[in-house]
């Protein structure tokens, strides 16, 4: 059998029926293990520092200090999809690490304890860097990275049916009118629990300031239930910058003086009523008049 | 050159760059060793050829796959390893023959004489190994049988070199149990 063998093999590899893989076809899948190893270890450490920085900068954690009522709002505005992508993204990079020639040198469990750790130290440390900010502010300009990460941040800033969180623009007796990082929209005060009975809940409020609120949203109305004014400091960051660019453009016009005769048009996606309201509020404002008394106007 | 002074790894060299044809000496070096390693896995002989020249060939496709700063007999047994489990997925049936020299080895090395009559033991011995788990049985053979150290070991089967030293001492309790049976 030996000489066989031997002799077998050799005149397949003299005839060049057996060829050598070429160099480079090793070097390609070296190179692909690694590159592909870093860049899922850098996605989980960017996708965990977008988690940190999410439950920092929008309403999520804010609807907690409302015990028990603000759970549902709280459960709602949880990033669900940045969670899934960062605990994939980290098996993902476990996976490659078994598929390494030095993974096997240590029990597998070595290696997972120092890749959570690593990410989770590192993704606190970008949490806390501008790096996670401007990724927000590239998801909701036209950059394409931006685009990449717009599904993931953009929950941040989407409308909730169980919580609310927005600057107050203008208030009536049983509604306020909030700008919101998605234009304007309708709070209703109707259900609204007051701790103070002494006083009218709509007396509390001010044009300008921030709120917080749980309730329900029925149609194009959020019921409240309870509202907490917030500092400016406590509001959340990413509505406030959300509230900021959409209503940038109108910020020296009409929006906030009484009366200026440079306006620019109010954009219609900015108006979030029903459509009634909302043909109201456009007509109005395409006839100048000032957008306070438009909502007097138009909205019930 | 004489290429019988050659190590192993600056054979490899010389094949991938220079010279093919010097891959008989590396079959010549490792045919007896691997045939011997996989009767362990592969009972029948005309198998055993084809699941060796397979070895042989996928060594040989894949040379440059090989980091010569590393030693070239556990990369080759790697190889062989894959093979045979390849084959034991397709084709489990039989049972190991081992050598005389084996025989004295599990019976100096492994200490089962207290465990049952030597007689016995010779008789009985192939059938017990076969019993094991292929995950014990291999570091056994390759520790016992091939000679093979921890890390070289670690290196075949790709396992950490502390696991090794479990799975051997675990293989040996299981060989003494199904002993302590017959």
């Amino acid at each position: 059998m030996s000489k066989n063998l031997e002799q077998k093999i050799m005149s397949q590899i003299k005839t060049g029926k057996i060829k050598l893989r070429s160099k480079y076809i090793f070097l390609a899948e070296k190179l692909g293990l690694n590159s592909a190893l870093v860049l899922t270890v850098i996605l989980a450490v960017l996708f965990f520092s977008l988690v940190l920085f999410y439950i920092r900068a929008t309403d999520n954690l804010e609807y907690l200090s409302f015990g028990k009522d603000g759970l549902l709002a709280f459960l709602e505005s949880f990033p669900y999809l940045l969670v899934v992508s960062f605990i994939l993204f980290l098996f993902l990079a476990g996976f490659i690490i078994t598929k390494t020639n030095w993974s096997y040198k240590k029990p597998f469990k070595y290696f997972a304890v120092s890749l959570i750790v690593f990410v989770l130290i590192v993704g606190t440390v970008v949490a806390w860097t501008d790096i996670s900010e401007r990724i927000e502010e590239q998801a909701f300009g036209n950059h394409a990275l931006g685009k990449f990460f717009r599904p993931f941040i953009n929950r941040g800033i989407e409308s909730r049916n169980r919580g609310m969180t927005g600057k107050i623009y203008e208030i009536d007796s049983d509604y306020l009118i909030l700008e919101t990082p998605r234009g304007f929209e309708k709070i209703s005060l109707l259900k609204l629990l007051c701790p103070d009975k002494s006083i009218n809940c709509q007396d509390q409020f001010e044009i300008g300031q921030f709120i917080i609120a749980v309730g329900k949203r029925e149609d194009n109305i959020f019921i409240a239930d309870k509202i907490q004014i917030a500092s400016e400091e406590r509001f959340p960051p990413m509505i406030r910058r959300g509230i900021h660019r959409q209503f940038s453009p109108f910020l020296n016009n009409y929006l906030f003086d009484n009366h200026s005769t440079n306006t620019l048009p109010l954009p219609l996606h900015l108006l979030n009523f029903d459509e009634p309201t909302n043909k109201c509020l456009a007509q109005c404002f395409q006839d100048k008049i000032h957008p306070r008394e438009c909502f007097e106007k138009c909205v019930e | 050159m004489k290429t019988s002074k050659l190590t192993d790894e600056q054979l490899v060299k010389i094949i991938r760059e220079k010279d093919k044809e010097l891959y008989s000496e590396i079959i010549k070096r490792y045919q007896t060793k691997l045939s011997h390693y996989l009767k362990k896995f592969i009972y029948d002989s005309d198998e055993l050829e084809d699941v060796l020249q397979m070895v042989f060939i996928k060594s040989y496709r894949n040379l440059y796959g090989f980091d010569i700063h590393k030693k070239f007999s556990s990369w080759i047994y790697r190889i062989a390893h894959n093979e045979a489990i390849n084959h034991l997925k397709k084709n489990s049936k039989g049972q190991i023959s081992l050598e005389e020299v084996e025989y004295k080895i599990i019976d100096e090395k492994i200490n089962l004489h207290e465990e049952i009559d030597r007689n016995l033991l010779k008789e009985k011995i192939d059938k017990l190994l076969t019993n094991v788990n292929l995950k014990y049985r291999e570091p056994l053979i390759l520790f016992y049988f091939e000679q093979k150290s921890y890390q070289e070991i670690s290196d075949i089967l790709r396992i950490p070199k502390s696991t090794v030293g479990t799975f051997i001492k675990r293989g040996k309790e299981i060989l003494l149990n199904l002993c302590q049976k017959i």
